[in-house]
């Protein structure tokens, strides 16, 4: 049994697209992401799986209960977690009066050791609380109750990387004694360390779900190479070579074979030569080449590059603006 | 899981936690005001002066509105200064403010999306914010008739313990009544700050109806308020116990939440 199964969801506010037609699996201890920009439908989805919004058509099962039917849904509810990532919180209440209460409507095996390992001060109002702890809030609240599905959406956007890593490793934890997870985010490092597929999410649409390692193979490699000779730029105008630059050294991103490369290296005396794998911004500007340059998406991009430290360092991967117009070539 | 407690009755608690110092505040401000009006009664009522007489040359709308029938008595004197105009308007205006706010504010801020992430059903939720403000309408009627026959006795007067009971004890109904009311609008109106003015000007209106269509010859219609069916200066001063009225304010108060659960059960939470 897939712990998520997506039919052809479709959300409509009046006349406003939420998303359309979005149908994908989540199977069972699988980490799933949903890849997209601010208002692309991701918190819609997430919000409609959870039954909070009725779909305009299509439907859906979380754990099996068909998540569209109230009473179905409350008996998957019993078993899913869900950490928004701006959470609303009583902020009269002290954070130990409200995990109480959630305590009371979910049940809370792990508090203890979650408010313990995420260092959260439960006497404390949570008015008074930091965002970062306010998440933490929330995120015991998520968890305590050792869910089998979790739905996170963009969960960490409160947290410092310090608590990103930690809340990641709780993650994990998780799916190896047997979670499900759904995570939503528009940074692209935080679903490629987590999940194993990733759904992008274009304008409502599901672009494309593709292996997190497929999303990378996509991206190709990034090659620089200086050789001895005087090199024109036309050398490395051959087929699979993007994003030519031509310097001192020369740089381009390879999307073919390796055989290939080392052919059309042959010819010249290589002094120094570095391949590593592309970002993965690059294979994921591919779903929205073109089209939808929109300001969301830049300040999306721009985020996702900040925060992916592990990223292979790359000359080109800096700048949006000449992001978009790669993304363009292909 | 057994020992977890119905979710209706977790969200009531919890609600009513937090309202807990508020509804005290609430109780000892109402309390004072009371005092503070019985302490004028003894000036007024040896200054010689035919009040009666002065509040009958008011227009019968006005009389209507305020349940004038007496004022120069100590029971008459309660119904009109504190009984219709704080017991009934105030208080059930403040009910009716509060409950607007709490499913739309809950809606609002994204705190429902927490409430609701959990296995819980809209009804228990619309049930469980209802009776979270039952223990305020609870305690109000409790304290405050203690306080008005302690107070009543200090300024040197005698009233019917009965009589004080019976006007709080009928307050119940009428006061679950407003709380039904904007519960009903707090699910109607997706924004909190205009479901609490929604639901204070709606019981506002019904008010000035009843009072306006008392003096006309439609005055079966003023039945559609929930003010009609309680008259604190009839308790008071004629010890006429409305049961029937009573009775009406608990049935519409149940019709009142149940159209909340159904209006909340297929209600999209914008968010």
């Amino acid at each position: 049994m897939p712990a998520i199964e997506c039919r052809s969801l479709t959300k409509y506010y009046g006349d406003v697209r939420g998303i359309e037609d979005v149908s994908f699996t989540v199977e069972d201890g699988e980490v799933f992401g949903f890849l997209g920009p601010n208002g692309a439908g991701k918190t819609t989805a997430i919000r409609t799986l959870l039954g909070f919004l009725s779909p305009t058509s299509g439907g859906a099962a979380l754990l099996g209960h068909d998540a569209t039917d109230p009473g179905e849904s409350r008996a998957a509810r019993e078993r899913i977690g869900y950490l928004p990532g701006d959470p609303g919180l009583d902020e009269d209440r002290t954070a130990e009066a409200f995990l109480d209460h959630q305590a009371a409507l979910r049940g809370s095996g792990s508090r203890e050791a979650l408010v313990a390992r995420f260092g959260l001060d439960e006497s404390r109002r949570i008015g008074d609380l930091s965002r970062g702890n306010r998440q933490k809030v929330a995120l015991v609240a998520a968890f305590m109750h050792d869910p089998d599905l979790l739905l996170l959406d963009e969960p960490t956007s409160g947290l410092d990387p310090l608590l990103q890593e930690e809340f990641a490793a709780l993650v994990r934890e998780r799916v190896v004694d047997g979670a499900s997870v759904l995570l939503s985010s528009h940074v692209l490092g935080e679903v490629a360390a987590l999940c194993d597929r990733v759904g992008v999410l274009r304008e409502g649409r599901l672009a494309a779900v593709e292996s997190v390692e497929d999303l990378r193979s996509r991206g190709g490699k990034q090659v620089r190479v200086r050789v001895a000779e005087d090199v024109s730029r036309g050398a490395f105008e051959v087929r699979g070579a993007m994003n030519l630059r031509v310097g001192d050294t020369v740089s381009f991103t390879w999307t073919g074979g390796y055989d290939a490369l080392i052919d059309l290296l042959d010819g010249f005396t290589v002094h120094d030569l570095e391949i590593v794998d592309a970002p993965l911004e690059e294979a994921f500007m591919t779903f929205y080449d073109g089209d939808v340059p929109g300001p969301g998406r830049r300040d999306d991009a721009r985020g996702a590059r900040g925060t992916e430290a592990s990223a292979p360092a790359s000359g080109t991967g800096t700048d949006p603006e000449k992001t978009d117009a790669d993304g363009g070539d292909r | 899981m057994s020992d977890r407690p119905a979710p209706w009755l977790a969200i009531a608690r919890y609600e009513a936690a937090g309202r807990a110092r508020g509804s005290v505040v609430l109780t000892g401000l109402l309390s004072g005001f009371l005092l503070l009006f019985l302490a004028f009664f003894p000036s007024m009522s040896s200054a010689g002066i035919d009040l009666d007489a002065y509040v009958e040359s008011f227009p019968p709308a006005f009389q209507e509105a305020f349940g004038i029938i007496s004022i120069s008595t100590i029971e008459g004197f309660l119904a009109v200064e504190f009984y219709q105009f704080a017991w009934l308007l105030m208080v059930g205006l403040y009910l009716a403010y509060l409950s607007g706010g709490t499913i739309a504010g809950d809606v609002a801020s994204g705190r429902m999306d927490l409430t609701l992430s959990a296995p819980v059903a809209r009804r228990d939720v619309v049930f469980g914010r209802f009776l979270g403000l039952v223990p305020l309408v609870l305690l109000l009627n409790v304290v405050l008739p203690v306080v008005a026959y302690v107070g009543v006795l200090a300024v040197g007067e005698t009233i019917a313990a009965e009589r004080l009971v019976a006007v709080h004890a009928l307050a119940v109904p009428y006061h679950l009544c407003c709380v039904a009311l904007g519960v009903v609008v707090s699910t109607l109106v997706s924004r909190a700050g205009v479901a609490q003015r929604v639901a204070l000007g709606g019981l506002f209106a019904l008010f000035m109806f009843e009072s306006l269509a008392a003096s006309s010859e439609y005055d079966w219609a003023g039945a559609v308020s929930p003010t009609a069916h309680y008259d604190p200066s009839a308790v008071l001063v004629n010890a006429e116990y409305d049961a029937a009225g009573a009775a009406v304010l608990l049935a519409a108060t149940a019709a009142l939440v149940l159209l909340a659960v159904l209006r909340f059960r297929r209600a999209d939470l914008a968010g």
